[in-house]
C-alpha cells in the first residue's frame, strides 16, 4: 500500500509529500523499516527502494512463487524529497543536514516535520535498515555500519550478503541522525551503504537487492515455502583498524587502485598532480594493508583531506588482556 | 597587533588558506584575562566579522595612544571559516558542512572538522573568556542578544550583561548544541558567549556598534582594558528564561510580510505581520502578538511553509 504521511504545502508548487510503503502480512509478528533518500543525492538508496516495492507488490499479488508477506514492511524511500527534487544532497531552503534534523518536530520547520514523521512512523520497528551512498565526494564499497552488535543484530547484518561492517563514530551529532534514534530505541539496525553520490549504480544495486530480500526472510517479515535465509560470512572490523589515507598536496587525485580491493602495505594508492602544470606532488602509498572501502571520487582536493580508508586486519587475533 | 595561523591547507590549485588569530598582547608578564572573540563560523553570518573589524580598529589606536591600557591578552579570529565567508554560505563551501556542528567528538576526517578540532585546541591555549559572534540564518533577523545554555547559566550571566545586548536568552541545553563551539567551550570551563546579531548577509551598523560598546566594557570589566576614562556605561539586558519565550509560527504556505520590525514593547493582540497566498490575492493568516512582551525576532524572508519560524516574543515579567 502506497500512502502519503505527510504533506506540507508550498509557497508555489506542488506540497513537500513524504510516502511510505506498507505490506503486512496475516499474523504478523515483525516489523522492519527501510528508509533511504535521507540525502536527496544518494540515488542508490532510492534506487533499492523502488526494486524492492517493485518485488513486494509482486510477492502481494502471488506472483512471486514461493513467496509471502508475513510481518509488516514499511519502505520510505524519498525521505528528503525537496533536496531530491532540487538534485542536491541537503535542501538549500534550509541548509539543515536531515541527518541534523532527528527525531524531529513536528511544529517545526520542514525538515523537522519530515524527520519527526519518520521516526514516529519507524521507531516501534524490530528491524530497520537505512540505504545510503558515500559521502559527499567518496565513493563507498558496499559495507554496514553498525553500533556495538548484539548477537541478534549480527545475525540480522550477516542476511544482507555484504562483505564487511564498521562501527559508525560517535561524534556530538550522532544523536541526530536516523541511526543514532534507532539505536536509542534499540532497533536492530544497519546502515547499508553504496556507491557515491550523485550516481546511479544499477548493476551494484542489483547485486545488493537478493540480499535485501534474503534480510526479510531472515528478519520473518517475509516467508517463502521452499527457501530459508541464508547466513552469510560477514567481517566485522573494528574503528581502532581503520587506517586513514590522507593527502599532503592539494590537486587532482589520481587513483590508481580499485574500489572494494585488497591493497597490500606500501602499494601505490594514487597521485596527486598540480592542476596546472600535470607534474606529481605526492606520490600516495598505503602505510599498511587492507580492504578499500572508501576512495576519494572528486578528482580535486584540497591538502589534508581524506582520499581513502583501508578495513586493515587486527593488530592481535584475540582481545588484549589488561 | 601580531598576526599568527591557527589554521592552514592548500587548495587544489595549490593556493593556501590560512585562518588567523590577531592577538594584542597584555603589558604584563602574566596577563589579568585571556580573552577571545570569534566570527565566522557561518560564512553567510558578516555581523561579527564587522564587529571584529571595529574591535580591531579600535584597540589598534589603543595600542598607538595608550599602550599601558592592555592588563590582559586579547585574541580576534575574525573570519574562522574563510572559503565560506569570502562568497558568503552559511557552510563549509566544497563539503556542505555545517562548521559549527564540528565540535567534541571524536577527530573527523573532513578538513573542517581537523580545522575545527585546531580552532578549539588554540581557543583552549589562548583564552579565559570566548565571545563567539553570530548573525541569524537567512530567514530571521535577531536584536542583539546572547544565548545561554542552560547549566552553563551561573557562569555566564554575570559576564553577559556587561555585553550592551538587548537580552540574555537561556534556553534548555538541545542535543543539537552539544557539536557547537560555544557549548564545547563552557564544557571546558572557558566561559564562552555566544552573541547572535543581526540577519545573514548584512549588517546592521546600529546593532554593531551597540555590540562594540558592549565588548569594551566587557574587556573593561574584566580588567584586561584599564584605562582612565572608562567606555559609557551599557544597558543592562533582559533575562529571559525558556517557558518566557513564544514562538510565533506560520500555519499556512505563502509570503510573509511583516507588519513591524522588533519592537520593545508589542501588545497581545498587536499585528506582527500577514501571510499572504502567493497566486490568489488572498490573506491567509494575520498573524499578532499572542502575548505583550518584547518581539525580539522576527522574519525577513518572505518565503515561508507551515511551521516556519515568524517571530520569537519575551514575555517580561
Ligand atoms: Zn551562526
Amino acid at each position: 500500500m502506497k500512502e502519503t504521511i505527510l504533506s506540507i504545502q508550498s509557497p508555489l508548487g506542488p506540497p513537500t509529500e513524504l510516502v511510505q510503503f506498507t505490506w503486512e502480512g496475516v499474523q504478523p509478528k515483525n516489523t522492519i523499516s527501510i528508509v533511504s533518500g535521507i540525502q536527496g543525492n544518494h540515488q542508490n538508496g532510492i534506487y533499492l527502494c523502488s526494486r524492492l516495492v517493485r518485488f513486494l507488490n509482486s510477492v502481494e499479488s502471488g506472483k512471486e512463487p514461493g513467496y509471502y508477506l508475513k510481518g509488516v514492511i514499511k519502505i520510505i524511500p524519498t525521505t528528503n524529497l525537496s533536496a531530491i527534487q532540487e538534485g542536491k544532497g541537503l535542501w538549500s531552503f534550509h541548509d539543515l543536514d536531515m541527518n541534523l534534523a532527528f527525531p524531529g518536530n513536528d511544529q517545526g520547520e520542514v525538515p523537522e516535520q519530515i524527520a519527526a514523521t519518520v521516526y514516529r512512523q519507524t521507531k516501534d520497528s524490530q528491524f530497520g535498515i537505512i540505504l545510503q551512498s558515500g559521502n559527499t565526494h567518496y565513493n563507498d564499497a558496499p559495507h554496514l555500519l553498525c553500533l556495538n552488535p548484539d548477537g541478534l543484530a549480527k545475525n540480522f547484518a550477516r542476511s544482507l550478503a555484504i562483505k564487511n561492517a564498521r562501527e559508525p563514530k560517535i561524534s556530538s551529532t550522532f544523536r541526530l541522525c536516523l541511526y543514532g534514534q534507532w539505536v536509542d530505541q534499540m532497533i536492530t539496525s544497519v546502515i547499508l551503504s553504496a556507491g557515491k553520490p550523485n550516481h546511479l549504480d544499477i548493476s551494484l544495486c542489483e547485486t545488493i537487492l537478493p540480499g535485501l530480500i534474503n534480510s526479510l526472510l531472515w528478519s520473518e517479515v517475509l516467508g517463502n515455502d521452499q527457501k530459508k535465509p541464508i547466513k552469510y560470512q560477514l567481517k566485522f572490523n573494528r574503528q581502532s583498524n581503520e587506517q586513514f589515507v590522507i593527502s599532503n598536496a592539494g590537486g587532482f587525485f589520481m587513483p590508481i587502485v580499485k574500489l572494494g580491493s585488497e591493497v597490500t602495505k606500501g602499494q601505490k594508492i594514487g597521485e596527486i598532480v598540480d592542476i596546472h602544470s600535470n607534474t606529481t606532488l605526492e606520490s600516495i602509498l598505503s602505510s599498511s594493508s587492507g580492504y578499500l572501502v572508501t576512495l576519494r571520487n572528486h578528482p580535486m582536493v584540497y591538502q589534508r583531506e581524506l582520499l581513502a580508508i583501508l578495513l586493515g586486519k587486527p593488530k592481535f587475533p584475540f582481545w588484549p588482556i589488561k | 597587533m601580531q598576526s599568527q595561523t591557527i589554521s592552514s591547507y592548500q587548495t587544489p590549485s595549490g593556493q593556501r588558506v590560512e585562518i588567523l588569530k590577531q592577538s594584542f598582547p597584555s603589558l604584563r608578564k602574566r596577563p589579568v584575562k585571556k580573552v577571545a572573540f570569534v566570527s565566522g563560523l557561518h560564512g553567510n553570518e558578516l555581523e561579527g566579522v564587522y564587529i571584529c573589524h571595529l574591535l580591531t580598529k579600535h584597540l589598534s589606536e589603543l595600542q598607538r595612544t595608550q599602550p599601558e591600557a592592555f592588563q590582559g591578552e586579547i585574541h580576534i579570529y575574525p573570519t574562522v571559516n574563510p572559503q565560506a565567508t569570502a562568497i558568503g554560505t552559511r557552510l563549509w563551501p566544497f563539503l556542505s558542512i555545517d562548521y559549527n556542528r564540528q565540535f567534541g567528538g571524536p577527530d573527523g576526517n573532513s578538513l573542517a572538522s581537523k580545522c575545527a578540532q585546531e580552532l578549539l585546541n588554540d581557543l583552549k591555549s589562548s583564552a579565559d573568556i570566548v565571545i563567539d559572534f553570530h548573525a541569524s540564518n537567512l530567514h530571521l533577523k535577531e536584536t542583539p542578544q546572547i544565548r545561554i545554555t542552560e547549566g552553563f547559566h551561573k557562569k555566564l550571566i554575570p559576564l553577559g550583561v556587561h555585553c550592551n545586548t538587548d537580552l540574555i536568552w537561556v534556553h534548555p541545553s538541545l542535543p543539537m548544541f552539544k557539536s557547537t563551539l560555544g557549548y564545547n567551550m563552557n564544557q571546558s570551563k572557558i566561559p564562552t558567549l555566544v552573541i547572535e546579531t543581526g540577519i545573514a548577509l548584512r549588517i546592521n551598523q546600529n546593532f554593531s556598534n551597540r555590540i562594540l560598546l558592549g565588548m569594551l566594557n566587557l574587556l573593561y570589566q574584566v580588567g584586561v582594558i584599564v584605562t582612565n576614562n572608562p567606555p559609557a556605561p551599557v544597558k543592562r539586558p533582559i533575562i529571559v528564561q525558556p517557558s518566557q519565550v513564544i514562538q510565533v509560527h506560520s500555519k499556512h504556505a505563502g509570503l510573509f510580510v511583516g507588519h513591524t520590525d522588533i519592537k520593545k514593547k508589542i501588545a497581545a493582540g498587536e499585528v506582527i505581520g500577514e501571510v499572504v497566498d502567493a497566486q490568489n490575492g488572498q490573506t491567509l493568516q494575520e498573524v499578532t502578538a499572542a502575548e505583550s512582551g518584547f518581539l525580539f525576532t522576527i522574519r525577513e524572508h518572505p518565503l515561508v511553509y507551515p511551521g516556519a519560524l515568524l517571530g520569537r516574543i519575551a514575555k517580561i515579567t
